[in-house]
């Protein structure tokens, strides 16, 4: 298990937004996988069993109430803007901001198959094992999240093919 | 749903379907911008670091084990950690549950007679009746919150006595839950000791057992008791 805990916290800290909490969350997932593994009959592919922990306890820990938290600050944090003057920081860091809160309002599943598709390098039949759903499944969540996202962030899109 | 035709390259690329970089697009850019990068090292290792302590507090490094021996119930084994007793097993063999051993608690099993003798003395002692109750610390901390209450729960039931899945799952404020109070108690790590044999179906039958010879075991275990057993 130890081999996969730091890609397993990449993959919390994207899911949840970049906020501190995702390490409380890892250790909850991590203990959860600890007891549940004796119960476990052989695994086919512990890398695909740990996201589907993952996903889920980052799941009850955002219903249990962690959600909006410390996302603006954070996203200072993570970003040093590339953009030259002042007010192209601006607009930069307000369209990033508003991609974040897309991704965030994505249905939960959606968001999950997206990062693990593009961000952890998952293949669909991982991704399919850690959300218990088919390969299709799988694939129309990432498909779904894409055009979602890109139907919200339409105007976003527009301003930058302008500028 | 829209045509795959219809995608814009950078989304074909995204899932999969077209190699070749995503392009300027701005949301994978901005995607990227957001997510690519990830956590930092440093705090990658915190994580990492406060997981393998979690973790080591919720397991033992090693386990000592023993074999209990032949018994009536057939071969039993035993196996201990610092904090007690952790596994007793129906096992065929040695290297059978030497194997289960590690799998179940990813320790190391180390066989010691110093170390798990007294638990494979009392549990002899009782299969061979010459002894009623046990006085052993026992290593809980690799169950649930959930399974420790039902297992608790089931040890609190004297010798002789049998109650039922239902009784059980009411007396641990749980009265919906008899299913998972079963499934619970079949997969007890620390069977006789946890007398999980004592807890039977609602109509009176044995309900299941998970060990070797699954109900006959249960069944001789509540015989070796002096539980009454109207029907097998």
């Amino acid at each position: 298990m130890d081999t996969y805990s730091g890609e397993i916290f990449g993959y919390l800290w994207r899911l949840l937004g970049g906020r501190p909490d995702a390490e409380d969350c890892l250790q909850e997932a991590f203990l959860r996988a600890l007891r549940a593994y004796p119960r476990t009959p052989r695994l086919r592919n512990p890398r695909a069993w740990l996201y589907r922990i993952a996903t889920n306890t980052a799941r009850s820990h955002l219903a249990r109430g962690a959600r909006h938290l410390a996302r603006t600050a954070d996203l200072d944090a993570r970003l040093a803007s590339p953009a030259s003057s002042v007010a192209d920081a601006f607009d930069h860091r307000q369209r990033l901001e508003a991609v974040a809160a897309a991704v965030e309002a994505l249905p939960p599943r959606q968001r999950a198959a997206l990062l693990m598709r593009k961000y952890q390098e998952l293949d669909y039949p991982a991704i399919a094992e850690a959300l218990d759903c088919t390969q299709a499944a799988a694939r129309a969540n990432v498909y779904q999240a894409l055009k979602k996202l890109r139907h919200q962030l339409d105007p976003v899109a527009k301003t930058e093919r302008m500028a | 749903m829209t045509s795959r035709q219809t995608l814009d390259p950078s989304v074909a690329a995204w899932l999969g379907d077209s190699p070749g970089p995503a392009s300027e697009d701005p949301l994978t850019s901005a995607l990227d911008r957001l997510y690519a990068s990830g956590p930092s090292a440093g705090e990658v290792e915190r994580a990492r670091n406060r997981v393998r302590k979690a973790l080591s507090g919720a397991q033992p490094a090693v386990v000592y084990y023993d074999a209990v021996g032949r018994t009536r119930v057939g071969p039993v084994f035993v196996a201990v950690s610092d904090r007690g007793v952790i596994a007793v097993e129906f096992a065929a063999s040695e290297a059978a549950f030497v194997r289960s051993l590690r799998a179940r608690t990813g320790a190391t099993p180390v066989r010691s007679r110093q170390q798990a003798g007294e638990a494979s003395r009392q549990l002899r002692e009782y299969l061979n009746g010459k002894r009623t109750r046990f006085a052993l610390p026992l290593d809980l901390r690799r169950m649930s919150d959930f399974q420790r209450s039902v297992l608790l729960a089931a040890a609190r039931i004297p010798r002789g006595q049998v109650t039922t899945y239902a009784q059980l799952a009411r007396r641990i404020g749980r009265p919906g839950a008899a299913r998972a109070v079963g499934q619970a108690l079949g997969h007890n790590p620390i069977p006789i000791i946890l007398p999980c044999h004592r807890v039977l179906a609602s109509d009176g039958s044995l309900g299941g057992y998970t060990a070797r010879d699954g109900v006959r075991t249960k069944a001789r275990l509540l015989r070796l008791e002096g539980a009454q057993l109207l029907a097998e």
